[in-house]
C-alpha cells in the first residue's frame, strides 16, 4: 500500500463502531486520516485507536494517521489556535460520523447536545479549514414515523420513534443550511441497521440485530442452567423442557404490531458504499444504503432456532391482548427488545436511486443463514463485544 | 478509592492469626447461635475468650510476659471446641482454634522443658480489692492484664494494667472507687473494649462490669432497666421474645458504655432517636463513689450538651433503663438502589420528612458487597459487580411496615425485596459467572433498574442464580462448609429486618482490615454531604490510606443525618499507624473547621460522653 493522492481527511466518531470501520477501510486504500476524538475510562483517543487498528490488523503508513483529542463544545474543537489552524490547514474533506446512538428519551439532553448543540463547533472548523467536502453519517430513519416511502429527499418529519431519530433529522437540515450558505459540498450517508462484516462475521458493535438474539441466548441459558444442575424445576413451572432431539422447548411468543420487516445491512457494504459515495460523487446529495430485500423476524427467529437449538419462538403480528399473561421468560425477552421494537417489523420503504447511481449498483446482500451464523457465532466467540479489545 | 486492598493479611500461622484479631469481642456474643467460649462464659475475664487468648499468645510469641498460673489456667480451660472458629470465620475470615492449639502448644512444652510458672504477688492494694469483689475477681497476673492491653482506637498505644477488677454489684463499684481515690490509683472503665479513641485502655485498674448483666423488663411502662455488663446483642434478644426491640449500637458493644461515649446510633435511629431518646432513666456512681439517679433533681444535668472532656467524665453508669419500641408483625426490609450519593440522600430525606419507614441508611458498594459476601476475596468481586455490571455504588436499607413499602414503591422507586434479596445474597457465586448481568446494565438505559418492576423478576433471577446455602457456602473454607450451610438455612440470617436490628454483618467490615470511622451530624443537604465526602477521601488519598463511603442515616424528622466515613489501616503496620493518625487529625481538623463555618456540623470527639444529652441539645446548639 502507499499514501494515494486522496483528499486528507478529517474523521470524527472512530472509535465507533460504524467509524472504525470507515478508518480501517480508507487507511488500507491509502488516505490520510485524522482522527478527531475523546479519551474515555478505557484510556487515551491513542490507546482506543491503536487498539482497534489492532483488531483490524492494520498498521498506518508514517504520516498517515494523526490523532486529535478534541471537544466540539469547545471554540477552535478545545486545541490551541495555533493548533487549530494547522488542523484546518491541513484537512481537505470532513466525515462527521460521531453520534450518541442511545435511544433513551432519559439521555435527550445528552443526545441533543452530542447530536446538535455540537455541530457548531464541527461545522465552523468545516468552514475555517480547506475542507470543501462535508460528508454526514445520518440515518434512513430521520424519515420519522407515518411514512411508508422515504425519498432521498431531507426530512421534514415531525414524529420519530424516538430522541435519536429526532436529533438526527434535526442535525442534517443544520449541516445542510450551513453547508449551502457556506458552499460547502454536503453529502448525506443514510445507513439503515448496520451488522458486522458479511464475508468474516466479525463486528465491532452488537446492538440492534445482535440484541434480541442476545437476550434470547440469555434467557436459554438461564434455563438450560435450571434444566442442567437445578432438577428444572423452575423451567418445568414454566413449560420449557428438553426435546428428545436436544432442542430446548422455551415458549417465546414475541408480539410485533405489524407485519413489517428488518432492515439491516452488513457494515462491509456500509463502507464500501460510502467510499464509492465520497469518490463518485462530487456534488454530494443524499443516500440510503438500506436494503431492498430486507429480512423478516420470522426469518431471523427460524435462524436462531436453528442455530441455538430451540424450539417455540413465534412471532405474533398484532396488538398484545390485554392482561395477557406472559411467562418469565417472555416478559423479559419483551423489556429487552423495547427499545428496537420500532426497528423490529418496520413497513418503510427506501428510495435507493441516489444511492445506486454513486455507488455503481452496489446491493448489500441478503440476510441468510449463513451470514446469519458467521454473525453470531462470531458475536458468542467474543462475549457480545466483552472481550473484543 | 482503594489504595492497599490486595494486600493479604497474612494468617498462615498461629501468630500471625493472633496479631490479626480485630478486638472486636464477637466471641462474647452468640450471634450465630452457635454457642460461645464455655470458659469465657465461666469465668468472664476477657482473658478467657478466644479474643483474650489471642492477645495472650500473641504476647507469649513476643517474650513480651512469661508463664503464670492464669496463663496455664487460661490454655487449660480451652477445650478446642471450635466455636470461636464459626463465629471468627463469619466476620474475619480467621481460624482462631490453631491459636489455641498453639497456646496450649506453648505452656505444655514450657513445662515439659522444666520452665518456672511465675506466680502474681499480691499486694496490699490487691488484697483490698479482693475483699470488695471477692478472691476471684481481681488479679494482677500479667496473662489477664496483658488481655486488657488494647482497645480498638489506632490513635492509642497499648498499655497494660496493674490490676483488672470484674465487681458484680453497684454497691462493690462504690466501694471500688472509694478505694482507689483513697489511695490514689487511675481507674479506667471497660465495657467490651469498644473504644475508638483509646479511652478503654490505661495503667492503673481496668474495672470490667462484664458481670453485672441484670436484665429487668418493665413492659408497663416500656422499659428494660440493664446492669453496665449487657451487650447489646444479648438485650435485642431477650426484647425480641418478648415482642419489643431496642434501639441497638454494635452487637459486642456493652449498652451502658454505649450511652456513655457517643450515644446509641443505629439506621432505627431515624424514628427511635438518639442519645437521651433511647432511654427513660439511669444510675451513676459519681467521682466519690455516691450513687446518683438520673431524674433526681439533685443530679448534675446530662441532658444538657457539655463538650465534656473525658477527664470530666460523669461517672460511671451502673444502670440503664432503655425505651422499648413496638413491634409490627408485618415488617420488611427492602433495598433500594441509586446511581449517585446525590439521589440517594434526596430520597432517605423524603422518607424520613414523610416519616416513611423505620429504619433508614445509605450504604456504599463497598459496605453491601463486604457485608454479603463470605470471604474477602468474594466481597472485592461483588463490589465491582454492583458497581460495573448492575451500576448500584449506592442502596438505600429500607426497613418498614407494609404500608411504608407500599409507599415507597408508590413513590416510584424500584427496589430489591427480602425475595430478591435472598436470591442475590444466597445466589452471589453465581452473581459473579452471570452473563446476563450485562444485559440487565443495558436494560437500565432507558429507566435505571427498570428491570425490577418485572413481576417475573425473582423468578428469573432465582433461576439464573440458583441460590441456596449450599451454594453460597460454596465459597468457605470446606472445612467449615456444612456449618455455614446449615447456618444459612436459618431464616434469620438472609432477614433483613433480623439482620439490620443485631447488626451482626456490620463488624466484618473490618475483615478487610481495621477501620476507623469519621462520624459527623450534619444537615441532610447534598451540597455539604458531598463536600465533605470528597474532602474525607482527598486526604485519605494524601496519607495512601484505604477509604470508603461508610453509612448515611437521618435522624430527628429528616432535619439531620449521622455520616460515616471509612478510614482503613492494617494496624500490624507501623507505618500505616502513622499515616492514619494524621488522617484522623487532619479529619478531625476538617471537620473542626466546618463546624465552626456552617454552625450545624458536629463531629465525633465532641459527642464522646454525651451519649446522656437531648439531642436537640447536641444538634442544634
Ligand atoms: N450502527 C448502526 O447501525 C447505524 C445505523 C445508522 C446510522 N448510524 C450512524 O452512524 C454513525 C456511527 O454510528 P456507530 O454505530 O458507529 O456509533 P457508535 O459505535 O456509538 O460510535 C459513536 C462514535 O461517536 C463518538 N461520539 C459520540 N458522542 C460524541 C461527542 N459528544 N463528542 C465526540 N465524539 C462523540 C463516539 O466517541 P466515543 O467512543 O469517545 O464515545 C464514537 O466514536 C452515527 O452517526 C450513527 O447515527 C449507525
Ligand atoms: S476453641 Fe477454645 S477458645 Fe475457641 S471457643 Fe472453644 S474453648 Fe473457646
Amino acid at each position: 500500500m502507499s499514501l494515494q493522492n486522496k483528499p486528507t481527511t478529517a474523521l470524527t466518531g472512530a472509535t465507533g463502531f460504524l467509524g472504525s470501520h470507515l478508518m480501517a477501510s480508507m487507511l488500507t486504500t491509502g488516505y490520510r486520516i485524522i482522527a478527531l476524538g475523546r479519551s474515555n475510562k478505557e484510556g487515551t483517543l491513542k490507546e482506543r485507536i491503536f487498539k482497534l487498528m489492532r483488531w483490524f490488523g492494520i498498521e498506518a503508513l508514517d504520516g498517515q494517521l494523526e490523532l486529535v483529542e478534541i471537544d466540539f463544545l469547545k471554540p477552535f474543537l478545545g486545541l490551541p489556535e495555533s493548533e487549530y489552524k494547522e488542523l484546518c490547514a491541513k484537512t481537505e474533506q470532513i466525515i462527521h460520523c460521531a453520534s450518541d446512538t442511545s435511544f433513551s428519551e432519559r439521555k435527550r439532553e445528552n443526545v441533543f447536545k452530542s447530536n446538535v448543540a455540537s455541530l457548531k463547533g464541527i461545522l465552523d472548523f468545516a468552514e475555517d479549514s480547506k475542507a470543501d467536502f462535508f460528508h454526514y453519517i445520518s440515518t434512513a430513519y430521520v424519515a420519522g414515523t407515518g411514512v411508508t416511502y422515504c425519498k432521498e429527499i431531507l426530512s421534514s418529519a415531525k414524529s420519530f420513534t424516538n430522541v435519536y431519530e429526532e436529533s438526527k433529522a434535526a442535525a442534517e437540515n443544520i449541516i445542510s443550511r450551513f453547508c449551502q450558505k457556506s458552499s460547502i459540498r454536503l453529502s448525506i450517508i443514510r445507513p439503515s441497521i448496520v451488522y458486522g462484516d458479511s464475508q468474516t462475521g466479525r463486528s465491532l458493535k452488537f446492538n440492534a440485530l445482535y440484541f434480541p438474539i442476545r437476550s434470547a441466548q440469555s434467557i436459554r441459558d438461564i434455563y438450560l442452567n435450571d434444566l442442567y444442575n437445578n432438577g428444572g424445576i423452575k423451567a418445568a413451572k414454566n413449560g420449557i423442557y428438553l426435546d428428545k432431539d436436544g432442542y430446548l422447548f422455551l415458549p417465546l411468543k414475541i408480539y410485533l404490531p405489524e407485519e413489517g420487516y428488518l432492515n439491516i445491512i452488513p457494515v462491509d457494504y456500509f463502507v464500501n458504499a460510502t467510499i464509492k459515495i465520497i469518490e463518485n460523487c462530487s456534488q454530494g446529495g443524499i443516500y440510503h444504503l438500506t436494503n431492498n430485500l430486507p429480512t423478516t423476524m420470522k426469518i431471523v427467529a427460524k435462524y436462531y432456532e436453528q442455530l441455538m437449538k430451540v424450539r417455540g419462538v413465534e412471532i405474533i403480528y398484532g396488538l398484545q391482548p390485554d392482561n395477557l399473561l406472559r411467562n418469565p421468560a417472555e416478559e423479559l425477552f419483551d423489556r429487552f427488545i423495547e427499545p428496537y421494537r420500532p426497528y423490529l417489523s418496520d413497513k418503510r420503504v427506501f428510495d435507493r436511486t441516489n444511492a445506486c447511481l454513486a455507488t455503481d449498483n452496489l446491493n448489500p446482500p441478503e440476510f441468510t443463514y449463513e451470514i446469519f451464523k458467521k454473525c453470531i457465532e462470531y458475536a458468542i466467540s467474543v462475549n457480545w463485544g466483552q472481550s473484543i479489545l | 478509592m482503594q489504595n492497599n486492598v490486595n494486600k493479604p493479611d497474612n494468617i498462615s500461622t498461629p501468630y500471625e492469626t493472633a496479631r490479626n484479631c480485630r478486638h472486636y469481642a464477637m466471641c462474647k456474643i452468640d450471634f450465630l447461635g452457635s454457642g460461645i467460649c464455655d470458659s469465657g462464659l465461666e469465668k468472664h475475664f476477657v482473658s478467657f475468650y478466644p479474643q483474650g487468648r489471642m492477645i495472650l499468645y500473641e504476647a507469649l510469641s513476643e517474650n513480651k510476659i512469661s508463664i503464670t498460673e492464669k496463663c496455664i489456667e487460661i490454655a487449660d480451660s480451652c477445650n478446642l471446641c471450635g466455636k470461636c472458629d464459626y463465629q471468627c470465620y463469619f466476620l474475619n475470615e480467621m481460624r482462631p482454634t490453631k491459636v489455641m492449639e498453639a497456646l496450649k502448644d506453648h505452656v505444655a512444652t514450657y513445662i515439659k522443658n522444666g520452665g518456672k510458672v511465675k506466680s502474681a504477688k499480691e499486694d496490699r492494694i490487691l488484697t483490698e480489692i479482693k475483699k470488695i469483689v471477692g478472691e476471684n475477681w481481681a488479679t494482677n497476673d500479667e496473662a489477664i492484664t496483658i488481655t486488657y492491653s488494647h482497645d480498638l482506637s489506632p490513635i492509642s498505644d497499648p498499655k497494660i494494667p496493674d490490676y483488672v477488677v470484674m465487681p458484680n454489684t453497684k454497691e462493690e463499684i462504690a466501694s471500688l472507687v472509694k478505694l482507689f481515690n483513697k489511695n490514689k490509683i487511675t481507674y479506667t472503665i471497660r465495657g467490651n473494649g469498644q473504644n475508638l479513641l483509646g479511652f478503654a485502655v490505661n495503667v492503673g485498674v481496668i474495672i470490667d462490669l462484664n458481670r453485672i448483666k441484670t436484665i429487668e423488663f418493665d413492659e408497663k411502662n416500656w422499659y428494660v432497666k440493664i446492669g453496665p455488663g449487657v451487650a447489646a446483642f444479648d438485650l435485642q434478644k431477650q426484647a425480641q421474645k418478648r415482642g419489643y426491640r431496642i434501639n441497638a449500637g454494635e452487637p459486642a458493644a456493652l449498652v451502658c458504655a454505649n450511652i456513655m461515649c457517643s450515644g446509641i446510633m443505629s439506621t432505627f435511629s431515624t424514628t427511635y432517636g438518639i442519645n437521651a431518646d433511647n432511654f427513660i432513666d439511669a444510675e451513676f456512681i459519681d467521682k466519690d463513689g455516691s450513687l446518683f439517679i438520673l431524674n433526681d433533681p439533685s443530679s448534675p444535668n446530662l441532658y444538657s450538651y457539655k463538650n465534656l472532656e473525658h477527664k470530666n467524665s460523669p461517672g460511671i453508669c451502673v444502670s440503664a433503663s432503655i425505651r422499648l419500641h413496638p413491634v409490627i408483625d408485618d415488617e420488611r426490609g427492602i433495598l433500594v438502589p441509586f446511581q449517585t450519593l446525590t439521589n440517594a440522600v434526596d430520597f432517605i430525606r423524603d422518607c424520613a420528612i414523610r416519616h416513611i419507614g423505620l429504619a433508614l441508611g445509605i450504604v456504599g458498594a463497598e459496605y453491601i458487597s463486604t457485608f454479603l459476601s463470605p470471604t474477602k476475596k468474594s466481597a472485592s468481586e461483588i463490589k465491582n459487580i454492583f458497581v460495573d455490571k448492575l451500576d448500584i455504588p449506592y442502596l438505600v436499607v429500607v426497613i418498614g411496615d407494609k404500608y411504608a413499602i407500599r409507599t415507597i414503591s408508590e413513590m416510584g422507586y424500584p427496589f430489591f425485596d427480602q425475595r430478591l434479596f435472598n436470591a442475590l445474597y444466597m445466589g452471589l457465586p453465581s452473581l459473579k459467572s452471570a452473563q446476563w448481568m450485562d444485559l440487565i446494565k443495558e436494560l437500565s438505559d432507558d429507566e435505571p433498574y427498570s428491570y425490577l418492576r418485572l413481576k417475573s423478576f425473582a423468578d428469573l433471577l432465582e433461576t439464573a442464580l440458583s441460590p441456596s446455602p449450599a451454594l453460597y457456602s460454596q465459597e468457605v473454607d470446606p472445612e467449615l462448609r456444612p456449618f455455614f450451610e446449615k447456618l444459612f438455612y436459618k431464616p434469620e440470617m438472609t432477614d433483613l429486618v433480623w439482620l439490620n436490628m443485631y447488626r451482626i454483618m456490620s463488624t466484618r467490615l473490618g475483615r478487610k482490615k481495621p477501620f476507623l470511622p469519621v462520624l459527623i451530624y450534619l444537615p441532610i443537604d447534598n451540597a455539604l454531604i458531598n463536600e465533605l465526602n470528597n474532602k474525607f477521601r482527598l486526604i485519605a488519598e494524601k496519607f495512601n490510606i484505604d477509604n470508603d463511603f461508610g453509612f448515611i442515616t437521618p435522624i430527628d424528622n429528616g432535619k439531620r443525618c449521622i455520616f460515616e466515613y471509612d478510614y482503613f489501616f492494617d494496624h500490624n503496620d507501623p507505618e500505616e499507624l502513622r499515616r492514619i493518625r494524621l488522617a484522623a487529625t487532619e479529619a478531625n481538623t476538617l471537620v473542626d473547621e466546618y463546624s465552626v463555618k456552617t454552625g450545624t456540623v458536629k463531629g465525633h470527639p465532641y459527642v464522646l460522653y454525651q451519649g446522656f444529652c437531648r439531642k436537640e441539645n447536641l444538634l442544634y446548639s
